[in-house]
Protein backbone atom coordinates (compact mmCIF):
# COMPACT_ATOMS: atom_id res chain seq x y z
CA UNK A 1 0.00 0.00 0.00
CA UNK A 2 1.59 3.34 -0.91
CA UNK A 3 0.35 6.63 -2.52
CA UNK A 4 -0.32 7.27 -6.36
CA UNK A 5 0.58 9.89 -8.48
CA UNK A 6 -1.59 10.55 -11.35
CA UNK A 7 -0.06 12.61 -13.79
CA UNK A 8 -0.17 13.20 -17.46
CA UNK A 9 1.76 14.73 -20.26
CA UNK A 10 -1.31 16.24 -21.73
CA UNK A 11 -1.62 18.37 -18.99
CA UNK A 12 1.81 19.98 -19.39
CA UNK A 13 1.06 21.07 -22.82
CA UNK A 14 -2.71 22.69 -21.88
CA UNK A 15 -1.29 26.04 -22.77
CA UNK A 16 -2.96 28.67 -21.56
CA UNK A 17 -0.87 32.30 -23.37
CA UNK A 18 2.11 33.61 -22.71
CA UNK A 19 2.56 35.13 -18.60
CA UNK A 20 -0.71 33.12 -17.88
CA UNK A 21 -0.54 32.15 -14.29
CA UNK A 22 -2.11 29.22 -14.38
CA UNK A 23 0.76 27.97 -16.74
CA UNK A 24 2.32 24.59 -17.68
CA UNK A 25 5.45 25.32 -15.95
CA UNK A 26 3.38 24.86 -12.21
CA UNK A 27 2.97 20.96 -13.30
CA UNK A 28 6.90 21.18 -14.15
CA UNK A 29 7.78 22.61 -10.50
CA UNK A 30 5.87 19.97 -8.84
CA UNK A 31 6.95 16.99 -10.72
CA UNK A 32 10.30 18.04 -10.61
CA UNK A 33 9.99 18.09 -6.42
CA UNK A 34 8.46 14.77 -6.39
CA UNK A 35 11.11 13.55 -8.55
CA UNK A 36 13.75 13.57 -5.49
CA UNK A 37 14.25 10.92 -3.10
CA UNK A 38 12.10 11.32 -0.47
CA UNK A 39 9.38 10.60 -3.33
CA UNK A 40 10.92 7.42 -4.51
CA UNK A 41 8.08 5.40 -3.36
CA UNK A 42 5.45 7.14 -5.24
CA UNK A 43 3.62 5.21 -7.48
CA UNK A 44 2.97 6.85 -10.98
CA UNK A 45 0.41 6.24 -13.16
CA UNK A 46 -1.26 7.83 -16.02
CA UNK A 47 -4.87 8.46 -15.87
CA UNK A 48 -7.29 7.35 -18.77
CA UNK A 49 -9.38 10.14 -20.50
CA UNK A 50 -12.94 10.69 -18.24
CA UNK A 51 -15.56 9.47 -19.86
CA UNK A 52 -18.96 11.26 -21.10
CA UNK A 53 -20.59 9.15 -18.57
CA UNK A 54 -18.32 10.19 -15.99
CA UNK A 55 -18.30 14.22 -16.92
CA UNK A 56 -22.20 14.10 -16.90
CA UNK A 57 -22.48 13.13 -13.72
CA UNK A 58 -21.50 16.73 -12.81
CA UNK A 59 -22.17 18.74 -15.91
CA UNK A 60 -24.67 18.99 -18.93
CA UNK A 61 -24.29 17.14 -22.09
CA UNK A 62 -24.52 20.34 -23.62
CA UNK A 63 -21.45 21.90 -21.26
CA UNK A 64 -19.30 19.19 -21.82
CA UNK A 65 -20.01 19.46 -25.82
CA UNK A 66 -19.35 23.19 -25.47
CA UNK A 67 -16.02 23.14 -23.83
CA UNK A 68 -15.10 20.33 -26.34
CA UNK A 69 -16.11 22.01 -29.35
CA UNK A 70 -14.23 25.77 -28.56
CA UNK A 71 -11.02 23.65 -28.44
CA UNK A 72 -8.98 25.32 -31.46
CA UNK A 73 -6.70 23.35 -34.04
CA UNK A 74 -4.55 26.18 -33.35
CA UNK A 75 -3.50 29.48 -31.01
CA UNK A 76 -5.72 30.12 -28.64
CA UNK A 77 -9.60 30.21 -27.48
CA UNK A 78 -10.60 32.79 -24.15
CA UNK A 79 -13.54 30.92 -22.99
CA UNK A 80 -14.09 33.97 -20.30
CA UNK A 81 -11.12 36.53 -20.05
CA UNK A 82 -9.07 34.42 -17.94
CA UNK A 83 -10.16 31.23 -18.76
CA UNK A 84 -7.91 29.69 -21.98
CA UNK A 85 -8.06 26.88 -24.41
CA UNK A 86 -5.59 26.03 -26.80
CA UNK A 87 -5.23 22.58 -28.79
CA UNK A 88 -4.32 20.34 -26.08
CA UNK A 89 -6.45 21.60 -23.69
CA UNK A 90 -9.51 19.22 -24.40
CA UNK A 91 -6.88 16.04 -23.78
CA UNK A 92 -5.81 17.14 -20.63
CA UNK A 93 -9.29 17.99 -19.71
CA UNK A 94 -10.44 15.05 -19.92
CA UNK A 95 -7.24 13.20 -18.43
CA UNK A 96 -7.92 16.12 -15.28
CA UNK A 97 -11.27 14.27 -14.82
CA UNK A 98 -9.82 11.40 -15.67
CA UNK A 99 -7.41 11.13 -12.93
CA UNK A 100 -9.75 12.02 -10.18
CA UNK A 101 -11.92 8.94 -11.43
CA UNK A 102 -8.88 6.37 -11.70
CA UNK A 103 -7.86 7.54 -8.60
CA UNK A 104 -10.91 6.79 -6.68
CA UNK A 105 -11.04 3.32 -8.55
CA UNK A 106 -7.35 2.66 -6.95
CA UNK A 107 -8.39 3.85 -3.87
CA UNK A 108 -11.47 2.08 -3.20
CA UNK A 109 -9.88 -1.11 -4.43
CA UNK A 110 -7.13 -0.84 -1.87
CA UNK A 111 -4.48 -0.68 -4.52
CA UNK A 112 -3.37 2.25 -2.45
CA UNK A 113 -4.25 4.19 1.04
CA UNK A 114 -4.61 8.03 -1.14
CA UNK A 115 -3.52 9.08 -3.86
CA UNK A 116 -2.27 12.69 -5.54
CA UNK A 117 -3.70 14.16 -9.20
CA UNK A 118 -0.92 16.73 -10.15
CA UNK A 119 -3.27 17.23 -13.20
CA UNK A 120 -4.32 20.64 -14.99
CA UNK A 121 -6.71 22.50 -15.76
CA UNK A 122 -7.95 23.11 -12.13
CA UNK A 123 -11.60 22.12 -11.70
CA UNK A 124 -13.56 23.66 -9.13
CA UNK A 125 -14.76 26.61 -10.22
CA UNK A 126 -16.11 24.47 -12.95
CA UNK A 127 -19.69 24.93 -12.68
CA UNK A 128 -21.93 22.20 -13.94
CA UNK A 129 -23.09 23.98 -17.04
CA UNK A 130 -20.17 26.72 -17.22
CA UNK A 131 -16.73 26.67 -17.50
CA UNK A 132 -14.45 29.77 -15.54
CA UNK A 133 -11.84 30.83 -13.78
CA UNK A 134 -9.62 29.00 -15.39
CA UNK A 135 -11.25 25.77 -15.26
CA UNK A 136 -13.17 23.60 -18.08
CA UNK A 137 -14.70 20.28 -15.92
CA UNK A 138 -14.76 20.05 -12.37
CA UNK A 139 -12.40 17.49 -11.38
CA UNK A 140 -13.00 16.95 -7.67
CA UNK A 141 -17.10 16.91 -7.98
CA UNK A 142 -16.24 14.38 -11.26
CA UNK A 143 -14.19 11.94 -8.53
CA UNK A 144 -16.83 12.32 -5.63
CA UNK A 145 -19.94 11.42 -8.06
CA UNK A 146 -17.72 8.84 -9.81
CA UNK A 147 -17.14 7.34 -5.82
CA UNK A 148 -20.97 7.40 -5.19
CA UNK A 149 -22.19 5.99 -8.54
CA UNK A 150 -20.02 3.39 -9.29
CA UNK A 151 -18.45 1.89 -6.36
CA UNK A 152 -21.99 3.03 -4.10
CA UNK A 153 -20.91 5.13 -1.62
CA UNK A 154 -23.43 6.47 0.69
CA UNK A 155 -21.66 9.59 1.79
CA UNK A 156 -18.42 11.62 0.02
CA UNK A 157 -16.91 14.77 1.34
CA UNK A 158 -14.88 17.32 -0.22
CA UNK A 159 -12.39 19.63 1.26
CA UNK A 160 -11.27 22.72 -0.48
CA UNK A 161 -8.06 24.73 0.97
CA UNK A 162 -7.79 26.96 -2.40
CA UNK A 163 -8.02 30.54 -1.43
CA UNK A 164 -10.74 31.05 -3.60
CA UNK A 165 -13.72 29.47 -2.96
CA UNK A 166 -14.93 26.02 -5.41
CA UNK A 167 -18.30 28.03 -6.59
CA UNK A 168 -18.63 25.03 -9.20
CA UNK A 169 -18.05 22.13 -6.65
CA UNK A 170 -21.00 24.18 -4.34
CA UNK A 171 -23.44 24.31 -6.99
CA UNK A 172 -22.98 20.57 -8.39
CA UNK A 173 -23.01 19.36 -4.64
CA UNK A 174 -25.71 22.05 -3.06
CA UNK A 175 -29.36 19.83 -3.24
CA UNK A 176 -27.67 16.43 -2.44
CA UNK A 177 -27.27 15.50 0.96
CA UNK A 178 -25.07 12.45 0.05
CA UNK A 179 -22.45 15.12 -0.47
CA UNK A 180 -20.80 17.49 1.81
CA UNK A 181 -18.41 20.48 0.40
CA UNK A 182 -16.51 22.39 2.82
CA UNK A 183 -14.23 25.06 1.91
CA UNK A 184 -11.81 27.79 3.66
CA UNK A 185 -10.93 31.02 1.16
CA UNK A 186 -10.33 34.11 1.16
CA UNK A 187 -13.44 36.46 1.19
CA UNK A 188 -14.98 38.86 -0.90
CA UNK A 189 -12.01 37.70 -3.90
CA UNK A 190 -13.19 35.66 -6.36
CA UNK A 191 -15.56 34.36 -7.50
CA UNK A 192 -17.82 35.87 -4.87
CA UNK A 193 -19.42 33.16 -3.63
CA UNK A 194 -19.01 30.92 -0.06
CA UNK A 195 -20.38 33.26 2.23
CA UNK A 196 -21.32 31.50 5.38
CA UNK A 197 -25.10 31.44 4.88
CA UNK A 198 -24.70 29.33 1.80
CA UNK A 199 -25.50 25.89 3.34
CA UNK A 200 -27.49 24.09 0.37
CA UNK A 201 -29.68 21.53 2.35
CA UNK A 202 -27.44 21.47 5.60
CA UNK A 203 -24.46 20.05 3.15
CA UNK A 204 -22.13 22.73 2.53
CA UNK A 205 -19.80 24.46 5.00
CA UNK A 206 -18.06 27.80 3.82
CA UNK A 207 -15.71 29.10 6.05
CA UNK A 208 -14.28 32.77 4.72
CA UNK A 209 -11.23 33.88 5.99
CA UNK A 210 -10.24 37.97 5.84
CA UNK A 211 -7.20 38.97 4.17
CA UNK A 212 -4.14 38.10 5.73
CA UNK A 213 -5.15 35.79 7.85
CA UNK A 214 -2.78 33.39 8.50
CA UNK A 215 -1.97 30.02 10.63
CA UNK A 216 -4.05 31.14 13.61
CA UNK A 217 -7.01 31.52 11.48
CA UNK A 218 -6.45 28.14 9.83
CA UNK A 219 -6.17 26.24 12.75
CA UNK A 220 -9.68 28.14 14.38
CA UNK A 221 -11.83 27.40 11.32
CA UNK A 222 -10.41 24.14 11.10
CA UNK A 223 -11.61 23.05 15.27
CA UNK A 224 -14.66 25.16 14.65
CA UNK A 225 -16.04 24.73 11.40
CA UNK A 226 -14.30 22.39 9.25
CA UNK A 227 -13.32 18.71 11.66
CA UNK A 228 -16.98 19.12 13.45
CA UNK A 229 -18.45 19.13 9.80
CA UNK A 230 -16.53 15.85 8.94
CA UNK A 231 -16.86 13.95 11.61
CA UNK A 232 -20.62 14.72 11.77
CA UNK A 233 -20.89 13.77 8.06
CA UNK A 234 -19.06 10.06 8.52
CA UNK A 235 -17.55 10.80 4.74
CA UNK A 236 -16.65 7.03 3.22
CA UNK A 237 -14.15 8.80 1.07
CA UNK A 238 -12.67 12.59 1.23
CA UNK A 239 -11.30 14.53 -1.77
CA UNK A 240 -8.77 17.10 -1.57
CA UNK A 241 -9.29 19.94 -3.56
CA UNK A 242 -5.84 20.80 -2.78
CA UNK A 243 -5.22 24.91 -4.23
CA UNK A 244 -2.05 26.22 -2.27
CA UNK A 245 -2.39 29.83 -3.52
CA UNK A 246 -3.29 30.80 0.30
CA UNK A 247 0.61 30.27 0.70
CA UNK A 248 1.75 34.04 2.06
CA UNK A 249 3.81 34.58 -1.35
CA UNK A 250 0.90 33.58 -3.95
CA UNK A 251 0.59 36.75 -6.19
CA UNK A 252 -3.30 36.19 -6.45
CA UNK A 253 -4.51 36.49 -2.86
CA UNK A 254 -3.98 37.65 0.67
CA UNK A 255 -3.73 35.31 2.92
CA UNK A 256 -0.62 33.62 4.50
CA UNK A 257 -0.45 29.87 4.82
CA UNK A 258 2.74 28.29 4.58
CA UNK A 259 4.16 24.77 4.14
CA UNK A 260 3.97 24.07 7.52
CA UNK A 261 0.54 24.89 7.45
CA UNK A 262 -0.12 22.63 4.42
CA UNK A 263 1.29 19.84 6.13
CA UNK A 264 -0.67 20.51 9.51
CA UNK A 265 -3.63 20.08 7.35
CA UNK A 266 -3.08 17.34 5.51
CA UNK A 267 -2.36 15.17 8.38
CA UNK A 268 -5.33 16.21 10.43
CA UNK A 269 -7.53 16.09 7.22
CA UNK A 270 -5.62 12.25 7.20
CA UNK A 271 -6.51 11.69 11.18
CA UNK A 272 -10.60 12.06 10.24
CA UNK A 273 -10.14 10.38 7.33
CA UNK A 274 -8.56 7.23 9.77
CA UNK A 275 -11.16 7.15 11.85
CA UNK A 276 -14.07 7.58 9.30
CA UNK A 277 -13.16 5.47 6.13
CA UNK A 278 -10.22 3.44 6.27
CA UNK A 279 -7.79 6.54 5.45
CA UNK A 280 -8.89 6.83 1.99
CA UNK A 281 -8.15 10.04 0.93
CA UNK A 282 -7.68 11.53 -2.95
CA UNK A 283 -6.43 14.85 -3.41
CA UNK A 284 -6.86 16.45 -6.51
CA UNK A 285 -4.41 20.07 -7.16
CA UNK A 286 -6.35 22.80 -8.23
CA UNK A 287 -4.72 26.78 -7.77
CA UNK A 288 -0.84 27.97 -6.27
CA UNK A 289 0.67 30.15 -8.43
CA UNK A 290 3.71 31.15 -7.11
CA UNK A 291 5.95 28.00 -8.35
CA UNK A 292 8.29 27.36 -5.61
CA UNK A 293 6.08 28.23 -2.63
CA UNK A 294 3.60 25.59 -4.59
CA UNK A 295 6.15 23.24 -5.48
CA UNK A 296 7.16 23.43 -1.75
CA UNK A 297 3.87 23.08 -0.67
CA UNK A 298 2.75 20.56 -2.88
CA UNK A 299 5.89 18.35 -1.45
CA UNK A 300 4.73 18.77 2.00
CA UNK A 301 1.22 17.68 1.30
CA UNK A 302 2.54 14.33 -0.75
CA UNK A 303 5.00 13.38 2.19
CA UNK A 304 2.45 13.59 4.67
CA UNK A 305 -0.12 11.82 2.37
CA UNK A 306 2.69 8.98 1.81
CA UNK A 307 3.07 8.92 5.94
CA UNK A 308 -0.13 8.18 6.33
CA UNK A 309 -0.69 5.38 8.77
CA UNK A 310 -1.74 2.45 7.13
CA UNK A 311 -5.54 1.41 7.67
CA UNK A 312 -4.82 -1.67 8.24
CA UNK A 313 -1.89 -0.83 11.19
CA UNK A 314 -4.25 1.98 12.75
CA UNK A 315 -7.00 -0.98 12.96
CA UNK A 316 -4.83 -3.55 14.15
CA UNK A 317 -3.71 -0.79 17.16
CA UNK A 318 -6.74 0.08 17.99
CA UNK A 319 -8.06 -3.44 18.33
CA UNK A 320 -4.63 -4.31 20.50
CA UNK A 321 -5.67 -0.92 22.64
CA UNK A 322 -9.20 -1.49 23.26
CA UNK A 323 -8.25 -5.47 24.02
CA UNK A 324 -5.84 -3.67 26.78
CA UNK A 325 -8.45 -1.94 28.12
CA UNK A 326 -11.10 -4.67 28.21
CA UNK A 327 -8.42 -6.97 30.11
CA UNK A 328 -7.80 -4.33 32.69
CA UNK A 329 -11.69 -3.81 33.41
CA UNK A 330 -11.67 -6.95 33.60
CA UNK A 331 -8.80 -7.39 36.29
CA UNK A 332 -9.95 -4.19 38.14
CA UNK A 333 -13.28 -5.47 38.55
CA UNK B 1 -1.60 41.79 -16.63
CA UNK B 2 -0.73 38.37 -16.11
CA UNK B 3 3.19 39.62 -16.21
CA UNK B 4 2.67 41.83 -13.42
CA UNK B 5 1.81 38.59 -11.26
CA UNK B 6 5.13 38.15 -11.56
CA UNK B 7 6.69 41.07 -9.87
CA UNK B 8 8.24 41.12 -6.84
CA UNK B 9 8.78 44.07 -4.65
CA UNK B 10 12.88 43.56 -5.39
CA UNK B 11 11.89 44.01 -8.94
CA UNK B 12 10.76 47.65 -8.58
CA UNK B 13 11.97 49.21 -4.87
CA UNK B 14 14.40 51.95 -5.05
CA UNK B 15 17.09 49.80 -3.31
CA UNK B 16 19.53 51.03 -0.40
CA UNK B 17 17.31 54.12 -0.05
CA UNK B 18 18.80 57.18 1.49
CA UNK B 19 17.71 56.77 5.25
CA UNK B 20 18.10 58.97 8.56
CA UNK B 21 19.71 59.01 12.25
CA UNK B 22 17.53 58.69 14.99
CA UNK B 23 19.80 61.60 16.33
CA UNK B 24 19.28 63.89 13.05
CA UNK B 25 16.96 66.99 13.76
CA UNK B 26 14.25 67.38 11.89
CA UNK B 27 15.53 70.01 10.13
CA UNK B 28 17.72 67.58 8.21
CA UNK B 29 14.44 65.35 7.68
CA UNK B 30 13.00 68.33 6.25
CA UNK B 31 15.17 69.44 4.20
CA UNK B 32 15.65 66.10 2.77
CA UNK B 33 11.89 65.64 2.25
CA UNK B 34 12.71 69.42 0.43
CA UNK B 35 15.52 68.13 -1.78
CA UNK B 36 14.14 65.06 -2.65
CA UNK B 37 10.12 64.92 -3.27
CA UNK B 38 10.18 61.74 -0.45
CA UNK B 39 6.92 60.87 1.31
CA UNK B 40 8.78 59.63 4.21
CA UNK B 41 12.11 58.45 5.15
CA UNK B 42 13.54 55.42 6.93
CA UNK B 43 14.76 55.98 10.44
CA UNK B 44 17.87 53.49 10.85
CA UNK B 45 21.10 52.97 13.12
CA UNK B 46 24.37 52.73 12.20
CA UNK B 47 24.23 49.00 10.88
CA UNK B 48 20.87 49.78 8.66
CA UNK B 49 18.70 48.13 10.84
CA UNK B 50 15.18 49.77 11.07
CA UNK B 51 14.18 52.16 13.76
CA UNK B 52 10.73 53.65 12.36
CA UNK B 53 9.79 55.53 8.97
CA UNK B 54 8.96 59.41 9.72
CA UNK B 55 6.64 60.92 7.06
CA UNK B 56 5.73 64.38 6.61
CA UNK B 57 3.27 63.93 8.58
CA UNK B 58 5.15 63.01 11.39
CA UNK B 59 6.67 66.22 11.03
CA UNK B 60 3.03 68.25 10.97
CA UNK B 61 1.94 66.12 13.82
CA UNK B 62 5.00 68.15 15.73
CA UNK B 63 3.49 70.98 15.42
CA UNK B 64 -0.05 70.31 16.59
CA UNK B 65 -1.21 72.03 19.44
CA UNK B 66 -0.72 70.44 22.99
CA UNK B 67 -0.64 71.06 26.19
CA UNK B 68 2.55 73.11 26.70
CA UNK B 69 2.53 75.56 24.33
CA UNK B 70 0.27 78.44 22.92
CA UNK B 71 1.73 78.86 19.46
CA UNK B 72 4.33 76.24 18.38
CA UNK B 73 7.52 77.57 17.44
CA UNK B 74 9.18 76.72 14.09
CA UNK B 75 12.72 76.78 14.98
CA UNK B 76 12.43 75.11 18.45
CA UNK B 77 10.77 72.42 16.74
CA UNK B 78 12.85 71.74 14.11
CA UNK B 79 15.90 71.39 16.65
CA UNK B 80 14.18 67.71 18.28
CA UNK B 81 15.28 64.99 17.00
CA UNK B 82 13.92 62.46 14.54
CA UNK B 83 12.84 59.73 17.42
CA UNK B 84 11.05 61.81 19.11
CA UNK B 85 8.42 62.47 16.08
CA UNK B 86 8.90 59.44 13.70
CA UNK B 87 6.42 56.62 13.43
CA UNK B 88 8.06 53.69 15.58
CA UNK B 89 7.39 49.75 14.58
CA UNK B 90 6.51 51.05 11.20
CA UNK B 91 4.45 48.75 8.78
CA UNK B 92 6.97 46.74 6.47
CA UNK B 93 7.21 44.04 3.59
CA UNK B 94 9.60 41.80 2.72
CA UNK B 95 11.25 41.39 -0.68
CA UNK B 96 9.99 38.63 -1.98
CA UNK B 97 6.44 39.71 -1.72
CA UNK B 98 4.10 39.59 -4.82
CA UNK B 99 3.62 43.11 -6.16
CA UNK B 100 0.30 42.46 -6.53
CA UNK B 101 -0.23 41.88 -2.92
CA UNK B 102 1.54 44.93 -1.89
CA UNK B 103 -0.62 46.76 -4.43
CA UNK B 104 -3.48 45.66 -2.24
CA UNK B 105 -1.41 46.32 0.92
CA UNK B 106 -1.12 49.71 0.16
CA UNK B 107 -4.61 50.70 -0.94
CA UNK B 108 -6.00 48.92 2.46
CA UNK B 109 -3.71 51.30 4.59
CA UNK B 110 -3.74 54.13 2.37
CA UNK B 111 0.35 54.54 2.66
CA UNK B 112 2.30 55.85 0.17
CA UNK B 113 5.26 54.55 0.72
CA UNK B 114 6.72 51.15 2.52
CA UNK B 115 10.21 49.88 3.94
CA UNK B 116 11.26 46.98 2.12
CA UNK B 117 13.14 44.90 5.40
CA UNK B 118 14.82 41.65 5.19
CA UNK B 119 14.64 39.11 8.08
CA UNK B 120 16.21 40.76 11.09
CA UNK B 121 14.81 44.40 9.99
CA UNK B 122 17.72 45.32 7.79
CA UNK B 123 16.52 48.04 5.51
CA UNK B 124 17.25 46.91 1.79
CA UNK B 125 15.02 49.21 0.20
CA UNK B 126 11.85 51.49 -0.06
CA UNK B 127 8.69 51.02 -2.08
CA UNK B 128 5.96 53.38 -3.10
CA UNK B 129 2.81 53.95 -5.01
CA UNK B 130 4.39 55.18 -8.01
CA UNK B 131 7.29 51.97 -7.97
CA UNK B 132 3.98 50.60 -8.58
CA UNK B 133 2.33 52.29 -11.07
CA UNK B 134 5.27 52.17 -13.21
CA UNK B 135 5.63 48.37 -13.19
CA UNK B 136 1.90 47.90 -13.92
CA UNK B 137 2.76 49.87 -17.13
CA UNK B 138 5.77 48.01 -17.94
CA UNK B 139 3.86 44.96 -17.11
CA UNK B 140 1.07 45.83 -19.81
CA UNK B 141 3.18 47.33 -22.37
CA UNK B 142 6.14 45.02 -23.30
CA UNK B 143 3.56 42.63 -25.02
CA UNK B 144 -0.25 41.76 -25.44
CA UNK B 145 -0.92 38.56 -24.07
CA UNK B 146 -3.89 36.77 -25.39
CA UNK B 147 -4.91 36.71 -28.81
CA UNK B 148 -8.89 35.83 -29.04
CA UNK B 149 -9.32 33.62 -31.86
CA UNK B 150 -12.83 32.26 -33.26
CA UNK B 151 -13.69 29.10 -31.97
CA UNK B 152 -12.29 26.12 -34.27
CA UNK B 153 -15.08 25.03 -36.77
Amino acid sequence: MTTLLYTHSACQEHDTGFGHPECAARLTAILNALGTAPFAALERRDPPEATREQLTRIHSQSHVEHVLDRIPKQKYYAIDGDTVVSPRSGEAALRAAGAACAAVDAVLRQEANNAFCAIRPPGHHAEPAQAMGFCLFNNAAIGAAHARAVHGLERVAVIDFDVHHGNGTQAAFEHDPGYLYVSTHQAYIYPGTGRREERGVGNIVNVPLLAESGSADLRHAWHQDIEPALRRFQPKLILISAGFDAHYLDPLAELNFNEDDYEWLTREILAVAADCCEGRVVSVLEGGYNLSALAASVAIHVKALMEAPRAAQRALVKDILERRKAKRNENDS
Amino acid sequence: MYEFLHYQIRDVMTVDPIAISPKAKLREAEELFETHDFNGVPVVDSQRYLLGMLTKFDLLNAFRFDAHTLVPHYDDIMEQTVETVMTREPITVAPQLPLSRLLQKLVEIRTKSLPVVEEGQRLVGIISRQDVLKALRRATTKREVLTHEDPAP
